[in-house]
């Protein structure tokens, strides 16, 4: 022991500097894939916090601009919604005036998905409420985007909705410039599609698709889809129309259950 | 526990090459924090301190473009002993001395990794990159000597305004 110490320090400066060098030389023969790792172990310890923090700075900067943004939005969506509450109060006299019925108001009722029922695209979703929270047959469903489906099947505290992607599941749509009438309907092979439409329809690409509020199922005014693109071969009495869901049937998480105000 | 303030600087050297060197660059010149630390500690340590912290910085410097780690290793590691030498023969008295011999392991550093890294035209990045990179990284260099030499107070720069 007493041996080893002293050549140890005797030659402290020597074995310094060869295992320096040791280490240099491993380095260098080390293939890439060890330095790699070398370079992300050192990484993960001494940049990565730093990376963080940076990412983290930089999102509280990008939160705030998005703040600005949608308090702007805000403002915008108020001013439009008084404008809306006119407009809707104007046309309440008007019909009136003019001895038309009222539309019927609706209570919104929020609801959680609790499962979905799905082939290639998802049909129906499983919902949290039911009967007990006045959620009755064929009451139409939307989320923020706009038209969901309809209740199908309804349970003491759960209910099953018919998604607009179930081929069975058809609505009765119209063009919002046009008021062209036809009906909307799914195919898991072409997608959406608005069906019935004269071939002489002005429909042009980007144009909305609202429920008609014929049927007696669906209220009128609800957006569906917007036109993806349009068109009728020579002879064609009916136009093709493909649409593009206003909703992503993918991502829908929060439901609003349209339930008749007058009950 | 003598070793957590060497570690605090390696953590210092990779605060500069994630934040720090974007704060404070000029007209995309920063100063070479890694060489600097590596010099100041040269300079006021052991030989074998200065070494092996070299080699730790370096991996820290290198670890961002892992190929370059062994020529950090031999690069920041050799010039800390030629420092850490220099250092025990001159009188360290003089500020300028000191910004000589860190200046000096500056532009050795920066004009190695240069040439390394882009290859480009020696004289053209002599002229956009290294030079300025030498005379920032001194810059910073000379306010730190005038604290660590209590030439630069607070009550110095208080009476100031």
């Amino acid at each position: 022991m007493n041996i080893y110490s002293t050549v140890f320090y005797r030659n402290r400066r020597l074995l310094s500097f060869s295992l320096a060098f040791v280490v240099f030389m491993l380095t260098i023969i080390f293939p890439q894939n060890i330095r790699n790792r070398l370079g992300e172990t050192s990484a993960a310890f001494f940049l990565y916090p730093f990376s963080e923090l940076k990412g983290y700075v930089e999102n509280l900067e990008g939160v705030a601009d998005e703040n600005k943004e949608l308090r702007r939005q805000l403002v915008e969506a108020r001013r439009q919604l008084f404008a809306a509450a006119e407009a809707k109060r104007e046309n309440q006299r008007l019909r009136e005036s003019l001895g038309f019925d009222n539309d019927g108001e609706f209570n919104l009722i929020p609801v959680k998905i609790i499962s979905l029922f799905q082939d290639i695209y998802p049909v129906a979703a499983r919902i949290n409420k039911g009967r007990r929270d006045s959620i009755e047959l064929n009451c139409p469903v939307m989320n923020r985007d706009g038209l969901v489906g309809k209740i199908k099947e309804v349970g003491p505290e759960h209910s099953i909705v018919a998604l607009l992607t179930d081929p069975s599941n058809a609505v009765s749509g119209r063009l919002a410039e046009s008021r062209q009438f036809g009906i909307v309907r799914f195919s898991p092979r072409r997608g959406m599609y608005l069906d019935n439409l004269p071939a002489d329809a002005e429909v042009a690409s980007g144009d909305v698709v609202i429920t008609s509020g014929l049927g007696g199922i669906y209220p009128a005014g609800l957006s569906v889809a917007i036109v993806d693109s349009a068109g009728a071969a020579r002879g064609d009495i009916m136009k093709k129309v493909w649409l593009h869901p206003t909703v992503n049937f993918f991502e829908i998480d929060e439901l609003y259950v349209l339930v008749d105000g007058a009950r | 526990m003598k070793i957590i303030p060497y570690i605090i600087y390696l953590y210092l050297i990779a605060f500069h090459y994630t934040i720090l060197s974007e704060i404070v660059d000029i007209y995309q010149i920063t100063f070479d924090l890694a060489a600097v630390i590596v010099g100041l500690i040269a300079m006021y340590r052991s030989e074998s301190v200065a070494l092996w912290f070299a080699l730790a910085a370096a991996v820290v410097a290198g670890s961002r473009n892992p190929e370059l780690i062994p020529w950090e290793i031999l690069l920041l590691g050799g010039t800390a002993v030629v420092v850490n030498q220099v250092s025990l023969r001159v009188n360290l008295e003089s500020i300028a001395s000191r910004l000589f011999i860190i200046g000096g392991l500056v532009f050795v550093h920066v004009l190695a990794v240069d040439l390394l890294v882009s290859r480009a035209d020696v004289l053209f990045s002599i002229y956009r990159h290294i030079l300025p990179t030498v005379l920032y990284s001194l810059v910073v260099l000379w306010i730190l000597f005038l604290i660590i030499d209590k030439k630069l107070t607070w009550p110095k720069i208080k009476s100031l305004f």
